[in-house]
């Protein structure tokens, strides 16, 4: 980095991110998307004052820096974020910190759930499709009738293991069981 | 502070079952959730399977979608008795008036998604009849460009009209999806953007709670409770 008198260094702080998605996203899009959601909503003079940089991003969790004083509005402009590559997705912010490690060593987990890959049946009356995936009791269903997701743009339908469950806890609708 | 969201549409008006709306608000922090489903759409899906989800409230509202006033009116006195919390969907300049000389009605809900805005003697009314209006940020997410700004400019309008006539408000995202919720901190910022104070915002949070616990209190008639 260029050597600055100590006096004039700006100040910084670090946010830690999950990035929530229906499916996987290119680091590139994600980047893209933010650059344009922070233009559309503070122009190109509010956006270079944010001085917003994106340190790292491994598909789910991702880290950004900017200045000390503008956290707030970056908050907001990561809150206007609703679709990556044309994906529906949210970013959630999990904590902002002053310096890499401590963001990195308080708000992002080391060990990562995978998604659940198999394909399984729901079938529950009004709703039935296949099961997408499965993080702990949630669960992505992908409809048989498209049009149950109309009007709110996504692909999944979001379901929990509770609507599953029905009267039993331990009975579920699925054909071979969650 | 105990933070509500107080205009969420599931299953079949949304594409979320209202225990995955409950989950996924829960893990941003919000203390309860309010589903407000169409009174024009089918019955509620998942209804028994969020009551399981712990440390949480689900309470389920409604979201009353009329024509004209007269509509609204009958449909809000039939209601109330019914259901714990009272929303209009507004957006149109009539239905607007009409929800805030409602005394039934608790929430004008995304008052601002037509080009109408509430109004000065919708306002006037709204004071006397204590119905809060709803602050949509919705459209803030998801619109862009001009569209975006025609909206703003009416919310700013609006909020001076909140703000001249100190009335009740409610901040939600009148989320479809738990792609669309966004956490309290996270809406805080996106108010303040548009010249909310951050405590007016952070009040209009937590609202709905004390909006709820006057609803379940057994009311014979106006100003008279049953003890």
């Amino acid at each position: 980095m260029r050597s600055w008198l100590p006096v004039l260094r700006d100040r910084r702080r670090y946010i830690a991110f999950e990035l929530e998605v229906e499916d996987r996203v290119k680091r590139g899009d994600l980047i893209g998307e933010i650059r344009a959601a922070q233009t559309s909503l503070f122009g190109d003079l509010g956006a270079a004052e944010n001085r917003l940089r994106i340190i790292s991003f491994d598909g789910r969790f991702g880290l950004l820096r900017c200045t000390h004083t503008r956290t707030e509005e970056c908050r907001a402009l990561l809150a206007t974020v609703n679709s990556v590559g044309g994906t529906r997705s949210a970013i959630r912010v999990r904590g902002i910190s002053g310096s890499i490690k401590a963001a990195t060593e308080k708000y992002i987990p080391q060990s990562i759930l995978q998604p659940d890959e198999n394909k399984r049946r729901v079938d529950l009356g009004p709703v039935s499709g296949s099961v997408a995936r499965v993080i702990g009791r949630e669960i992505d269903l992908c409809p048989d009738d498209r049009k149950m997701t109309e009007g709110s743009g996504t692909r999944y339908v979001g379901l929990t293991s509770f609507d599953l469950c029905g009267e039993d806890i331990d009975a579920d609708g699925t054909s071979d069981g969650l | 502070m105990n933070f509500y969201e107080c205009n969420l549409h599931t299953l079949p008006d949304g594409s979320d079952s209202p225990s995955r709306m409950a989950l996924a608000a829960k893990r941003l922090g919000y203390s309860g959730i309010i589903i407000c489903n169409h009174t024009t759409t089918g019955r509620a899906f998942g209804f028994d399977a969020a009551k399981l989800v712990g440390g949480i409230e689900v309470v389920f509202g409604a979201e009353i979608v009329a024509t004209d006033q007269r509509a609204l009116h009958t449909k809000a006195a039939s209601l109330r008795d019914r259901s714990d919390f009272l929303a209009v969907h507004g957006g149109d300049e009539k239905i607007n008036r009409a929800a805030c000389e409602d005394p039934n009605v608790d929430l004008l809900a995304h008052a601002h998604e037509g080009r109408a805005g509430i109004g000065v003697a919708a306002a006037k009314a709204a004071r006397d009849n204590q119905v809060a209006i709803g602050l949509d940020l919705g459209p803030m997410i998801r619109l862009r460009g001009a569209a975006r700004v025609r909206w703003m400019e009416l919310v700013r309008r609006d909020l001076d009209l909140i703000r001249k006539f100190d009335l009740n408000l409610m901040i939600s995202t009148g989320a479809k999806s738990h792609l669309d919720l966004r956490s309290p901190r996270d809406l805080v910022a996106l108010a303040c953007l548009f010249g909310l104070e951050r405590e007016r915002a952070v009040e209009a949070l937590a609202l709905p709670e004390s909006i709820l616990a006057l609803n379940r209190r057994r009311w014979a008639s106006v100003g008279v409770e049953l003890l």
